[in-house]
């Protein structure tokens, strides 16, 4: 055990760099994005201003787009949790000395390309795609099926395939604190496969689960590529809140759509989260 | 139910799940060598005229060189400013250390469209500053930053802190002391937090999207074929990416035997 100097904080100005990256690139864009939103915009000029009027907006013009964000999110958040999970612990307490070359290849596909992972789906998904061919051959369907691409469908396989190597991490870094030895003293005294899984493995992972599903349900609250690219321009917020952008020039509009996404699914996830916790203490 | 039957499913399933992770790369780099124009079974045959067409393409070399410009530099930037906060952070008490990374890692959590289009209307707007290749940088750090914190830091958790104190105690400076001693044993873990922020960069679309202002880097100029057409240049060049950020990725884990966990 290291004896600490005294004097041995002084070198938190090594932090300094770092927090200036964050504050002047992050969360001043941030704030200054969450000031433009009360501004108004008149003929296609944004003026300074203090209306509430595009949050009102945002609820009355975007009820529905919201709600199906929300759901697909949901969604998309529990599906990559659970496979994440699974993936996991699979990895760790099943699969032997195949444990480290899986977990090389969930971190090697991690980084394969966001745009490139939507590219791919495009054509496995498509009319002609090879998941249409290989269901065809094999006799499952007799037409292919259009309701894979460019639909919901689309988008959560796109998206869940995306996510489940990050949500792996976290879950997974969990799982390692966990000793294969401690999960066999449990099962000698006599505790079942569930009762393991309840008492021991769940309460432990609770960091990393959590941590799993507010990173999945935040990037598809937010994301607009895959929609586009895979999901026909399913109706999602992300979708819209980039059209303020490109096409319609209202930033005031955009941000207080931002905005209100990511209260939103914030509010909920940390209602999600207490239920969550509650379920997974023993 | 037996024990080996229940061991055996889970099995399995790490199976499918690994092959579900891996096979839509591995198809987007077969076609890419496929003589049909349309990505579906079965092979037609290996070419590599979709490679030709591509480096044939006008934008494709400076989208490239951008590309190359802006992962090297960010690299570059979140190495020294992610390590140096990294050494800062593991000489402090375990708990504020981890908060301190949490809340820098509130970005790895946020939509990249957010992140985006605030830093875009904060340049354009409050700071005047002309986009280029310069605020793509400066977007890509605050993303690769938090990721090379947590490697470098994940490998100083487990640093032997004494030898440091044995340089000083003879006579070096902090900073003689840092780079010759602690730098030289953390190098092969700064060295996959250098390849790990490039494939960060490399692969970054949506920031790289709102703030370059004009030019391509890769990602966006595949974004822009993908509109216009679907033929296998796109795949040779998705290939060329997914071999730039799995190869360093690849190379960066071998190097820091960096597992994702702390």
């Amino acid at each position: 055990m290291r004896v600490l100097r005294p004097g041995a904080d002084s070198r938190n100005w090594l932090l300094l760099p770092a927090v200036l990256v964050f504050a002047g690139a992050f969360v001043a864009p941030l704030l200054h994005f969450l000031v433009i939103s009360f501004w108004s915009v008149r003929a296609r000029i944004m003026r300074p201003d203090f209306t509430l009027k595009n949050y009102v907006a945002t609820w009355a013009d975007y009820y529905d787009a919201m709600a199906s964000t929300l759901l697909i999110a949901l969604v998309i958040g529990a599906l990559t949790t659970v496979l994440a999970f699974a993936f996991a612990y699979a990895i760790r307490f099943k699969c032997g000395r195949f444990e480290a070359p899986l977990l090389f290849l969930a971190l090697i596909t991690l980084f394969g390309g966001y745009l490139v992972k939507i590219y791919a789906w495009k054509s496995i998904l498509g009319r002609e795609g090879i998941l249409n061919q290989a269901l065809t051959g094999l006799g499952i369907i007799d037409q292919p099926l259009d309701a894979l691409l460019y639909s919901v469908n689309g988008v959560v396989i796109t998206l869940t395939y995306f996510l489940l190597p990050f949500a792996v991490l976290p879950i997974y870094g969990n799982l390692r604190a966990i000793s294969p030895t401690t999960v066999e003293a449990a099962r000698d005294l006599g505790a079942g496969r569930w009762a393991v899984m309840r008492d021991i493995i769940l309460p432990q992972c609770e960091k990393g689960i959590v941590i799993a599903f507010i990173f999945a349900f935040l990037i598809t609250a937010g994301d607009y590529v895959t929609p586009r690219f895979v999901g026909g321009g399913a109706a999602m917020m992300g979708h819209f809140i980039e059209l303020q952008f490109s096409l319609g020039f209202n930033w005031p509009m955009g941000s207080a759509m931002a905005f209100t996404v990511m209260t939103v699914s914030l509010a909920l996830v940390v209602l999600l989260r207490a239920l969550l916790v509650r379920s997974l203490r023993p | 139910m037996s024990a080996h039957l229940s061991d055996l499913g889970w099995r399995v399933f790490a199976l499918l799940a690994a092959t579900f992770m891996a096979v839509p790369l591995v198809l987007v780099v077969l076609f890419s060598f496929n003589v049909s124009a349309l990505t579906s079974l079965p092979l037609t045959g290996f070419t590599l005229d979709w490679y030709r067409k591509l480096f044939a393409l006008g934008p494709f070399w400076p989208a490239l060189w951008n590309s190359l410009i802006v992962a090297s530099m960010v690299a570059l930037l979140s190495v020294t400013v992610g390590t140096m906060a990294a050494l800062a952070l593991a000489r402090m008490v375990a708990r504020r250390a981890a908060w301190i990374i949490a809340i820098l890692s509130v970005p790895m959590m946020l939509p990249a469209l957010i992140i985006g289009v605030a830093l875009m209307s904060y340049l354009v707007r409050f700071v005047n500053l002309p986009l280029g290749l310069p605020t793509v940088i400066l977007g890509h750090l605050v993303i690769a930053q938090p990721f090379v914190i947590m490697i470098v830091y994940a490998r100083l958790a487990t640093f032997d802190w004494s030898v440091v104190d044995s340089a000083r105690d003879l006579g070096a400076s902090p900073l003689r002391a840092f780079l010759t001693v602690t730098l030289p044993i953390i190098q092969p873990t700064i060295v996959g937090a250098f390849l790990i922020a490039l494939s960060i960069s490399l692969d970054d679309f949506v920031i790289t999207f709102f703030t370059i202002g004009g030019g391509n880097t890769l990602p966006t100029l595949v974004w822009g074929l993908v509109r216009t057409s679907l033929d296998p240049t796109i795949n040779a060049m998705a290939s060329l990416l997914i071999i730039l950020s799995v190869g360093s990725t690849f190379l960066a884990l071998r190097v820091s035997r960096y597992r994702g966990y702390a």
